[in-house]
Protein backbone atom coordinates (compact mmCIF):
# COMPACT_ATOMS: atom_id res chain seq x y z
CA UNK A 1 0.00 0.00 0.00
CA UNK A 2 1.05 3.39 -0.88
CA UNK A 3 2.00 5.27 2.27
CA UNK A 4 0.48 8.82 1.28
CA UNK A 5 3.06 10.29 4.01
CA UNK A 6 4.82 13.35 3.03
CA UNK A 7 7.54 12.14 5.53
CA UNK A 8 7.96 8.43 4.64
CA UNK A 9 8.54 10.18 0.90
CA UNK A 10 11.07 12.93 2.08
CA UNK A 11 13.32 9.76 3.73
CA UNK A 12 12.94 7.43 0.57
CA UNK A 13 14.38 10.57 -1.91
CA UNK A 14 17.37 11.41 0.83
CA UNK A 15 18.02 8.19 0.55
CA UNK A 16 17.99 7.70 -3.19
CA UNK A 17 19.85 11.02 -3.34
CA UNK A 18 22.90 9.58 -2.02
CA UNK A 19 22.51 6.02 -3.00
CA UNK A 20 20.82 5.97 -7.27
CA UNK A 21 23.93 6.34 -9.53
CA UNK A 22 24.24 9.75 -10.68
CA UNK A 23 24.13 9.39 -14.12
CA UNK A 24 20.10 9.49 -15.80
CA UNK A 25 20.77 6.95 -17.54
CA UNK A 26 21.87 4.43 -15.46
CA UNK A 27 18.93 5.08 -13.20
CA UNK A 28 16.06 4.54 -15.51
CA UNK A 29 18.10 1.45 -16.75
CA UNK A 30 18.08 0.45 -12.79
CA UNK A 31 14.22 0.83 -13.03
CA UNK A 32 13.64 -1.02 -16.05
CA UNK A 33 15.57 -3.88 -15.15
CA UNK A 34 13.72 -4.68 -11.88
CA UNK A 35 10.57 -3.86 -13.30
CA UNK A 36 11.28 -6.67 -15.56
CA UNK A 37 12.56 -8.98 -12.86
CA UNK A 38 9.14 -8.14 -11.14
CA UNK A 39 7.48 -9.36 -14.50
CA UNK A 40 5.87 -5.68 -15.06
CA UNK A 41 7.20 -4.29 -17.62
CA UNK A 42 8.89 -5.88 -21.21
CA UNK A 43 11.89 -4.12 -22.87
CA UNK A 44 10.28 -4.77 -25.79
CA UNK A 45 7.52 -3.47 -24.80
CA UNK A 46 9.33 0.06 -24.04
CA UNK A 47 10.54 -0.23 -27.57
CA UNK A 48 7.52 -0.04 -28.88
CA UNK A 49 6.35 2.54 -26.79
CA UNK A 50 9.71 4.74 -27.66
CA UNK A 51 9.03 3.91 -32.12
CA UNK A 52 5.00 5.02 -31.64
CA UNK A 53 6.26 8.79 -30.03
CA UNK A 54 8.85 8.93 -32.33
CA UNK A 55 6.78 7.80 -35.50
CA UNK A 56 3.60 8.37 -34.90
CA UNK A 57 2.57 10.40 -32.29
CA UNK A 58 3.98 14.14 -31.68
CA UNK A 59 2.74 17.52 -32.97
CA UNK A 60 1.77 16.55 -36.84
CA UNK A 61 -1.47 15.07 -34.99
CA UNK A 62 -2.17 18.48 -33.26
CA UNK A 63 -1.06 20.37 -36.79
CA UNK A 64 -3.88 18.39 -38.75
CA UNK A 65 -6.18 19.42 -35.76
CA UNK A 66 -5.26 22.94 -36.42
CA UNK A 67 -5.55 22.64 -40.63
CA UNK A 68 -9.04 20.73 -40.43
CA UNK A 69 -10.47 23.76 -37.87
CA UNK A 70 -9.01 25.80 -40.82
CA UNK A 71 -10.82 24.49 -43.56
CA UNK A 72 -13.93 22.62 -41.83
CA UNK A 73 -15.82 25.62 -40.06
CA UNK A 74 -18.45 22.78 -38.38
CA UNK A 75 -15.41 20.81 -37.03
CA UNK A 76 -13.88 24.09 -35.32
CA UNK A 77 -17.25 24.93 -34.22
CA UNK A 78 -17.29 21.26 -32.18
CA UNK A 79 -13.31 21.72 -31.75
CA UNK A 80 -13.72 25.19 -29.88
CA UNK A 81 -17.47 23.43 -27.79
CA UNK A 82 -15.27 19.97 -26.65
CA UNK A 83 -11.70 19.58 -28.29
CA UNK A 84 -11.29 15.95 -26.61
CA UNK A 85 -14.51 14.68 -28.31
CA UNK A 86 -13.49 16.61 -31.35
CA UNK A 87 -9.76 14.93 -31.42
CA UNK A 88 -11.51 11.44 -30.52
CA UNK A 89 -13.20 12.09 -33.72
CA UNK A 90 -9.80 12.26 -35.56
CA UNK A 91 -8.52 8.94 -33.60
CA UNK A 92 -6.26 11.18 -31.71
CA UNK A 93 -7.55 10.24 -28.10
CA UNK A 94 -4.61 9.40 -25.83
CA UNK A 95 -2.65 10.83 -22.74
CA UNK A 96 -4.35 13.89 -21.11
CA UNK A 97 -7.01 14.14 -23.89
CA UNK A 98 -9.41 13.63 -21.58
CA UNK A 99 -10.21 17.13 -20.84
CA UNK A 100 -9.08 18.87 -23.87
CA UNK A 101 -9.51 22.43 -24.78
CA UNK A 102 -8.54 24.75 -27.96
CA UNK A 103 -8.13 28.14 -27.47
CA UNK A 104 -7.59 30.35 -30.45
CA UNK A 105 -5.67 33.47 -31.51
CA UNK A 106 -7.19 36.39 -33.29
CA UNK A 107 -5.89 39.69 -34.24
CA UNK A 108 -6.32 41.12 -30.39
CA UNK A 109 -5.57 38.05 -28.04
CA UNK A 110 -2.57 35.75 -28.17
CA UNK A 111 -2.79 32.47 -26.34
CA UNK A 112 0.03 30.78 -24.75
CA UNK A 113 0.01 27.33 -22.30
CA UNK A 114 2.22 26.50 -19.06
CA UNK A 115 1.82 24.83 -16.29
CA UNK A 116 3.55 26.40 -13.54
CA UNK A 117 3.35 23.16 -10.71
CA UNK A 118 4.78 20.42 -12.59
CA UNK A 119 4.98 19.97 -16.76
CA UNK A 120 0.99 19.26 -17.88
CA UNK A 121 0.79 18.64 -21.33
CA UNK A 122 -1.40 17.30 -23.77
CA UNK A 123 0.85 14.53 -25.00
CA UNK A 124 -1.75 12.69 -27.25
CA UNK A 125 -2.05 15.44 -29.95
CA UNK A 126 1.72 17.07 -29.61
CA UNK A 127 3.85 14.33 -28.40
CA UNK A 128 6.95 14.80 -25.94
CA UNK A 129 6.99 17.87 -24.15
CA UNK A 130 9.82 19.96 -25.35
CA UNK A 131 12.70 20.76 -22.53
CA UNK A 132 12.38 24.38 -22.53
CA UNK A 133 8.43 24.06 -21.58
CA UNK A 134 9.82 21.81 -18.60
CA UNK A 135 12.22 24.46 -17.55
CA UNK A 136 12.28 26.35 -14.13
CA UNK A 137 12.96 29.51 -16.37
CA UNK A 138 9.99 28.90 -18.40
CA UNK A 139 7.14 27.60 -15.87
CA UNK A 140 8.52 30.79 -13.70
CA UNK A 141 8.88 33.85 -16.13
CA UNK A 142 6.07 33.16 -18.74
CA UNK A 143 3.23 33.86 -16.09
CA UNK A 144 4.84 37.16 -14.84
CA UNK A 145 6.40 38.36 -18.41
CA UNK A 146 4.54 36.84 -20.99
CA UNK A 147 6.12 39.52 -23.50
CA UNK A 148 9.64 38.76 -22.62
CA UNK A 149 9.54 34.95 -22.82
CA UNK A 150 7.54 35.51 -26.39
CA UNK A 151 10.24 38.03 -27.51
CA UNK A 152 13.23 35.32 -26.85
CA UNK A 153 11.04 32.94 -28.96
CA UNK A 154 10.50 35.78 -31.87
CA UNK A 155 7.28 36.76 -31.24
CA UNK A 156 6.79 40.62 -30.92
CA UNK A 157 3.46 41.56 -29.93
CA UNK A 158 1.65 44.69 -29.86
CA UNK A 159 1.00 46.54 -27.26
CA UNK A 160 -2.43 46.68 -27.30
CA UNK A 161 -2.64 42.86 -28.09
CA UNK A 162 -3.69 41.05 -24.87
CA UNK A 163 -1.72 37.96 -23.98
CA UNK A 164 -3.85 35.01 -22.30
CA UNK A 165 -1.48 32.74 -20.46
CA UNK A 166 -3.09 29.26 -19.49
CA UNK A 167 -1.79 28.16 -16.37
CA UNK A 168 -2.66 24.28 -16.66
CA UNK A 169 -3.20 23.78 -12.64
CA UNK A 170 -6.15 20.53 -13.47
CA UNK A 171 -6.29 17.76 -15.68
CA UNK A 172 -7.58 20.43 -18.59
CA UNK A 173 -5.10 20.52 -21.49
CA UNK A 174 -4.55 23.74 -24.07
CA UNK A 175 -3.69 23.17 -27.81
CA UNK A 176 -3.64 26.89 -29.27
CA UNK A 177 -5.37 27.30 -32.65
CA UNK A 178 -2.86 29.71 -34.01
CA UNK A 179 -3.97 32.39 -36.93
CA UNK A 180 -4.47 30.82 -40.84
CA UNK A 181 -1.34 32.73 -42.64
CA UNK A 182 -2.52 35.14 -45.77
CA UNK A 183 -2.04 33.70 -48.66
CA UNK A 184 -3.22 29.75 -48.16
CA UNK A 185 -6.62 29.78 -49.62
CA UNK A 186 -5.51 27.18 -52.18
CA UNK A 187 -3.52 24.60 -50.21
CA UNK A 188 -5.22 21.88 -49.16
CA UNK A 189 -5.37 20.83 -45.57
CA UNK A 190 -2.00 18.72 -45.48
CA UNK A 191 0.00 21.88 -47.55
CA UNK A 192 -1.83 23.71 -44.28
CA UNK A 193 -1.26 21.32 -41.80
CA UNK A 194 2.87 21.26 -42.49
CA UNK A 195 2.63 25.15 -41.97
CA UNK A 196 1.56 24.44 -38.28
CA UNK A 197 4.81 24.71 -35.77
CA UNK A 198 4.95 22.76 -32.78
CA UNK A 199 5.65 26.11 -30.89
CA UNK A 200 2.44 27.70 -32.38
CA UNK A 201 0.30 25.25 -30.77
CA UNK A 202 1.85 25.67 -27.34
CA UNK A 203 1.75 29.32 -27.88
CA UNK A 204 5.55 30.39 -28.36
CA UNK A 205 5.15 30.80 -31.84
CA UNK A 206 2.50 33.32 -33.74
CA UNK A 207 2.82 34.54 -37.04
CA UNK A 208 3.39 31.28 -39.34
CA UNK A 209 5.59 30.90 -42.44
CA UNK A 210 3.97 30.27 -45.77
CA UNK A 211 6.94 28.70 -48.16
CA UNK A 212 9.46 28.80 -45.03
CA UNK B 1 2.93 22.64 0.04
CA UNK B 2 4.92 25.91 -0.78
CA UNK B 3 8.11 23.75 -2.20
CA UNK B 4 10.27 24.15 -4.96
CA UNK B 5 7.98 23.28 -7.94
CA UNK B 6 5.50 26.06 -7.14
CA UNK B 7 7.43 28.07 -10.23
CA UNK B 8 5.37 30.65 -11.39
CA UNK B 9 6.37 34.06 -11.18
CA UNK B 10 9.64 33.35 -9.05
CA UNK B 11 12.28 35.33 -10.23
CA UNK B 12 16.05 35.08 -10.90
CA UNK B 13 15.72 32.65 -13.73
CA UNK B 14 17.36 33.26 -16.88
CA UNK B 15 16.07 33.27 -20.89
CA UNK B 16 14.43 29.96 -21.81
CA UNK B 17 16.46 28.10 -24.69
CA UNK B 18 14.78 28.59 -27.36
CA UNK B 19 17.20 27.07 -29.67
CA UNK B 20 16.67 22.92 -28.68
CA UNK B 21 16.27 20.52 -31.54
CA UNK B 22 12.72 19.38 -32.10
CA UNK B 23 13.07 15.61 -31.88
CA UNK B 24 11.27 14.25 -29.36
CA UNK B 25 13.90 12.57 -27.44
CA UNK B 26 17.35 13.71 -26.84
CA UNK B 27 18.35 11.13 -25.14
CA UNK B 28 17.45 7.41 -24.90
CA UNK B 29 16.57 6.89 -21.04
CA UNK B 30 14.02 10.11 -21.63
CA UNK B 31 12.30 7.87 -24.34
CA UNK B 32 12.72 4.66 -22.15
CA UNK B 33 11.37 6.14 -19.05
CA UNK B 34 8.38 7.84 -20.70
CA UNK B 35 7.72 4.29 -21.86
CA UNK B 36 7.86 2.72 -18.59
CA UNK B 37 5.38 5.54 -17.01
CA UNK B 38 2.65 4.66 -19.34
CA UNK B 39 3.23 1.12 -18.76
CA UNK B 40 3.55 0.32 -14.95
CA UNK B 41 3.17 2.31 -11.71
CA UNK B 42 2.64 0.99 -8.47
CA UNK B 43 -0.38 -0.46 -8.32
CA UNK B 44 -2.32 1.73 -5.59
CA UNK B 45 -1.10 5.53 -6.15
CA UNK B 46 -2.99 8.38 -8.56
CA UNK B 47 -1.94 11.05 -10.33
CA UNK B 48 -2.26 13.29 -7.76
CA UNK B 49 -0.03 11.48 -5.06
CA UNK B 50 2.87 10.78 -8.01
CA UNK B 51 2.74 14.93 -8.59
CA UNK B 52 3.20 15.08 -4.70
CA UNK B 53 6.15 12.34 -4.34
CA UNK B 54 7.78 14.62 -7.46
CA UNK B 55 7.95 17.78 -5.82
CA UNK B 56 9.38 16.30 -2.32
CA UNK B 57 12.31 15.43 -4.53
CA UNK B 58 15.04 17.49 -2.51
CA UNK B 59 15.67 21.51 -4.12
CA UNK B 60 18.99 20.67 -5.41
CA UNK B 61 17.90 17.91 -7.36
CA UNK B 62 14.87 19.18 -8.64
CA UNK B 63 15.77 21.91 -10.04
CA UNK B 64 18.98 21.10 -11.54
CA UNK B 65 18.89 16.95 -12.52
CA UNK B 66 17.18 16.45 -15.77
CA UNK B 67 13.35 16.08 -16.44
CA UNK B 68 12.71 12.42 -17.00
CA UNK B 69 15.62 11.65 -14.15
CA UNK B 70 12.97 13.29 -12.07
CA UNK B 71 10.37 10.78 -13.19
CA UNK B 72 12.57 8.01 -12.39
CA UNK B 73 13.12 9.31 -9.00
CA UNK B 74 9.72 9.79 -8.43
CA UNK B 75 8.98 6.29 -9.79
CA UNK B 76 11.14 4.64 -8.03
CA UNK B 77 10.09 6.49 -4.89
CA UNK B 78 6.33 5.42 -5.35
CA UNK B 79 7.53 2.08 -5.89
CA UNK B 80 10.15 1.27 -3.11
CA UNK B 81 6.84 3.36 -0.97
CA UNK B 82 4.23 0.91 -1.93
CA UNK B 83 6.47 -2.14 -1.54
CA UNK B 84 7.11 -3.48 -5.25
CA UNK B 85 10.91 -3.50 -4.99
CA UNK B 86 13.00 -2.55 -2.22
CA UNK B 87 15.95 -0.01 -2.29
CA UNK B 88 18.43 -2.84 -2.46
CA UNK B 89 16.58 -4.80 -5.02
CA UNK B 90 17.02 -1.30 -7.35
CA UNK B 91 20.50 -1.79 -6.51
CA UNK B 92 21.06 -5.27 -7.14
CA UNK B 93 18.64 -5.64 -9.89
CA UNK B 94 17.46 -8.96 -8.46
CA UNK B 95 14.10 -9.92 -7.16
CA UNK B 96 13.98 -11.49 -4.01
CA UNK B 97 10.75 -12.45 -4.62
CA UNK B 98 9.13 -14.64 -6.89
CA UNK B 99 7.40 -12.05 -10.23
CA UNK B 100 4.57 -9.83 -9.10
CA UNK B 101 2.96 -9.98 -12.53
CA UNK B 102 3.36 -11.75 -15.70
CA UNK B 103 2.68 -8.57 -18.27
CA UNK B 104 2.87 -9.71 -21.90
CA UNK B 105 4.63 -8.19 -24.55
CA UNK B 106 2.97 -5.45 -26.78
CA UNK B 107 3.29 -4.83 -30.42
CA UNK B 108 3.17 -1.32 -32.39
CA UNK B 109 -0.74 -1.61 -33.10
CA UNK B 110 -1.19 -2.68 -29.18
CA UNK B 111 0.78 0.35 -28.05
CA UNK B 112 -1.30 2.56 -30.48
CA UNK B 113 -4.13 1.15 -28.76
CA UNK B 114 -3.40 1.18 -25.38
CA UNK B 115 -2.47 5.22 -26.19
CA UNK B 116 -5.85 5.86 -27.06
CA UNK B 117 -7.31 3.96 -23.94
CA UNK B 118 -5.44 6.52 -21.43
CA UNK B 119 -7.41 9.13 -22.32
CA UNK B 120 -8.50 8.91 -18.56
CA UNK B 121 -11.48 10.61 -17.59
CA UNK B 122 -10.92 12.96 -13.90
CA UNK B 123 -14.78 14.00 -13.24
CA UNK B 124 -16.72 12.78 -10.63
CA UNK B 125 -20.53 12.93 -9.42
CA UNK B 126 -20.81 15.11 -6.62
CA UNK B 127 -23.98 15.57 -4.13
CA UNK B 128 -23.56 19.40 -4.30
CA UNK B 129 -24.33 22.33 -6.78
CA UNK B 130 -21.60 24.73 -7.80
CA UNK B 131 -21.16 27.55 -5.59
CA UNK B 132 -20.27 29.73 -8.60
CA UNK B 133 -21.71 30.78 -11.69
CA UNK B 134 -19.72 31.87 -15.33
CA UNK B 135 -18.90 36.22 -14.74
CA UNK B 136 -19.11 35.30 -10.71
CA UNK B 137 -16.13 37.45 -8.86
CA UNK B 138 -14.20 35.34 -6.47
CA UNK B 139 -11.33 35.79 -3.97
CA UNK B 140 -8.61 32.96 -3.88
CA UNK B 141 -7.72 31.75 -0.51
CA UNK B 142 -4.85 33.83 1.21
CA UNK B 143 -3.20 30.64 2.20
CA UNK B 144 -1.75 27.65 1.15
CA UNK B 145 -1.06 24.36 3.49
CA UNK B 146 1.49 21.86 4.08
CA UNK B 147 0.10 19.27 1.65
CA UNK B 148 -0.42 18.93 -2.27
CA UNK B 149 -2.17 22.09 -3.57
CA UNK B 150 -2.74 23.24 -7.09
CA UNK B 151 -3.60 26.67 -5.92
CA UNK B 152 -0.18 28.51 -6.84
CA UNK B 153 1.39 30.66 -4.39
CA UNK B 154 0.94 33.22 -7.22
CA UNK B 155 -2.48 33.55 -6.79
CA UNK B 156 -3.02 33.21 -3.49
CA UNK B 157 -5.30 36.31 -1.84
CA UNK B 158 -5.84 37.40 -5.39
CA UNK B 159 -9.39 38.44 -7.08
CA UNK B 160 -10.36 36.61 -10.36
CA UNK B 161 -13.55 36.49 -12.36
CA UNK B 162 -15.18 32.96 -13.31
CA UNK B 163 -14.26 32.46 -16.96
CA UNK B 164 -15.99 28.36 -17.19
CA UNK B 165 -17.13 25.81 -15.31
CA UNK B 166 -15.93 21.64 -15.84
CA UNK B 167 -17.92 20.00 -13.41
CA UNK B 168 -16.52 18.07 -10.41
CA UNK B 169 -12.96 16.88 -10.71
CA UNK B 170 -11.27 14.79 -8.47
CA UNK B 171 -9.80 16.87 -5.61
CA UNK B 172 -5.74 16.75 -5.38
CA UNK B 173 -5.47 17.87 -2.08
CA UNK B 174 -7.58 15.10 -1.22
CA UNK B 175 -6.01 12.62 -3.48
CA UNK B 176 -2.59 13.29 -2.65
CA UNK B 177 -3.63 11.06 0.48
CA UNK B 178 -5.19 8.87 -0.95
CA UNK B 179 -8.64 10.03 -0.24
CA UNK B 180 -10.51 10.06 -3.71
CA UNK B 181 -12.87 13.58 -3.21
CA UNK B 182 -13.85 15.55 -5.64
CA UNK B 183 -15.23 19.12 -6.33
CA UNK B 184 -16.61 21.53 -8.43
CA UNK B 185 -14.13 22.81 -10.89
CA UNK B 186 -13.46 26.71 -12.47
CA UNK B 187 -11.00 28.17 -14.96
CA UNK B 188 -10.83 31.60 -13.12
CA UNK B 189 -9.19 34.35 -14.43
CA UNK B 190 -6.76 36.91 -13.33
CA UNK B 191 -6.06 40.02 -14.82
CA UNK B 192 -1.52 40.61 -14.95
CA UNK B 193 -1.90 43.40 -12.94
CA UNK B 194 -4.21 41.71 -10.38
CA UNK B 195 -1.29 39.23 -9.88
CA UNK B 196 1.76 41.36 -10.74
CA UNK B 197 0.98 45.04 -10.02
CA UNK B 198 1.13 47.96 -12.07
CA UNK B 199 3.90 46.83 -13.98
CA UNK B 200 1.87 44.52 -15.96
CA UNK B 201 -0.02 44.88 -19.56
CA UNK B 202 -3.57 45.92 -18.78
CA UNK B 203 -4.63 43.71 -21.64
CA UNK B 204 -2.81 40.80 -20.27
CA UNK B 205 -4.71 38.16 -18.33
CA UNK B 206 -3.61 34.63 -16.41
CA UNK B 207 -6.61 31.64 -16.03
CA UNK B 208 -6.04 28.85 -14.04
CA UNK B 209 -8.04 25.49 -13.10
CA UNK B 210 -8.73 25.94 -9.25
CA UNK B 211 -11.10 23.87 -7.29
CA UNK B 212 -14.66 25.51 -5.41
CA UNK B 213 -12.86 25.25 -2.04
CA UNK B 214 -9.76 27.23 -2.97
CA UNK B 215 -12.42 29.83 -3.80
CA UNK B 216 -14.71 32.34 -1.58
CA UNK B 217 -17.37 35.22 -3.11
CA UNK B 218 -16.12 38.60 -3.43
Amino acid sequence: MASFDQKKITEIHQHLHSHLPSDSALRVKALETILVEKGMVKSESIDRWVEVYADDIGPKRGAHVVARAWTDPAFKERLLADAASAVDEMGYKGPASGHLKAVENTDDTHNVVVCTLCSCYPFAILGMAPNWYKTAAYRARVVREPRAVLEEFGVKLAEDVGVHVWDSTAELRYIVIPQRPQGTENMSVEELAALVTRNSMIGTDRDLKVGA
Amino acid sequence: MDGIHDLGGKLGYGPVDVNEPEEPFHYDYEGRMWAMSRIAKAPDINIDWWRHVRELIQEDDYLNRPYFDSWAQTTIATMIDSEVFTTDELASGVSATPPLADVQEVDYEGVLQQNAEIAFDFSRPVDTEPQFAVGDIVVTNAEGHTGHTRLPEYARGKTGVIHSYHSAHCFPDDYAKGNPSAQHLYTVAFAATELWGDDANPNDRVTLELWESYLAPK
